[in-house]
């Protein structure tokens, strides 16, 4: 496999600094844009799709509905959601990342799969969605609610272009409160995942994985920031031996 | 891995489909938009911006935004800054 030498920007070179504000968030995602879909099957050995076929189950979208994918990247649960709602419904795929987005917009345009036009992408911030109070039947969000700057407002957000009665369904890496399993975490990132992501030039933006799981809510704090907004119900499920985690929460 | 050109099979930059120019609204105002064709933006009236739409993907970000011109004044580049505290 040919390794991909990305040329970092000079800031990186300078010292190494936690990944903070939100424009360097949004410089990673695109500079990782390119690769992104194959690191997720080589890190996860495919499980990831299993993950985001349950966080889509979780969401409770069916045929017809209009159903929002926030910090969609390169689509893949947008797709998934695509061929629950069918033609009837529709998909909106929501990214702060152009480069991501046109990751995903070409995924969709080469796919033989008629159901992916029911879909549309839209660049936007995550704590300032651009949609009306009470729209979607259901919101999936895969890996970003650890990467937005502000997770009670992102939450706030969701809350109100959800309809009353509908689900949102978060789906990140679990902050555990099991010494072990944080370990077994912190390891496979040291030892498996920078490492690989080396091979293609990306370390550094690998490396921003484990502080950003660091500095994450475990599930149960998940659930407080989500009946304080004002969800009915909120729900932290851990999956794969409580690596992974899924926030399902009620408006 | 080949990277793929993007290029080659990106929609046409000019408008935006029909069901998601009814459902957008500003980031900022939560107030609709006004689809320009001239420009091929989006217009929020209720504060004076202009997001612009790349590839058929609207921009939304508050950080795209750009201040409209007014008919008395020359026209202004400047982008919005987002109201919302970024830590």
């Amino acid at each position: 496999m040919a390794s991909l030498q990305l040329s970092l920007p000079s800031t990186y070179s300078v010292r190494p600094r936690p990944v903070r504000c939100a424009d360097e968030r949004q410089t990673l995602f695109n500079r990782i844009a390119p690769v992104y879909d194959n690191l997720n099957d080589l890190l996860s050995l495919g499980q990831h799709r299993v993950w985001k076929r349950m966080a889509v189950s979780w969401s409770g979208a069916k045929m017809g509905d209009q159903v929002l994918d926030l910090c969609c990247g390169s689509g893949d649960l947008s797709f998934l959601l695509s061929e629950k709602v069918g033609s009837n419904g529709k998909v909106t795929g929501l990214d702060f990342s152009k480069e991501q987005l046109s990751v995903a917009s070409l995924r969709r345009n080469m796919s033989l799969k008629t159901c992916y036009k029911n879909i549309d992408w839209v660049e936007g911030d995550a704590l300032d969605l651009p949609f009306p109070d009470g729209y979607f039947d259901a919101i999936t969000m895969g890996y970003g609610l650890r990467n937005v700057v502000d997770k009670y407002r992102a939450m706030q957000e969701m809350f109100r272009v959800l309809k009353p009665g509908s689900r949102v369904s978060i789906l990140d890496f679990n902050k555990s409160t099991q010494p072990f399993t944080a370990s077994i975490q912190e390891w496979m990132i040291d030892n498996v995942v920078v490492p690989v992501a080396t091979s293609y030039g990306l370390a550094k933006e690998y490396e921003y994985l484990k502080s950003s799981v660091r500095e994450f809510l475990t599930g149960k704090e998940l659930e407080k920031v989500a009946l304080q907004v004002g969800f009915s119900s909120a729900r932290h499920y851990e999956i794969s031996g409580g690596i992974m985690g899924n926030l399902v929460a009620k408006r | 891995m080949v990277r793929a050109s993007f290029t080659i099979l990106r929609d046409a930059g000019n408008g935006l489909c029909k069901t998601l120019s009814e459902i957008l609204v500003c980031p900022l105002s939560k107030q609709p938009l006004r689809y320009c064709e001239e420009t091929n933006s989006l217009i929020s009236d209720a504060i004076g911006v202009s997001f612009p739409i790349k590839d058929g993907i609207p921009c939304l970000v508050p950080n795209d935004g750009k201040i409209t011109e007014t008919e008395d004044t020359s026209k202004t580049d400047d982008s919005v800054d987002s109201s919302s505290t970024k830590n």
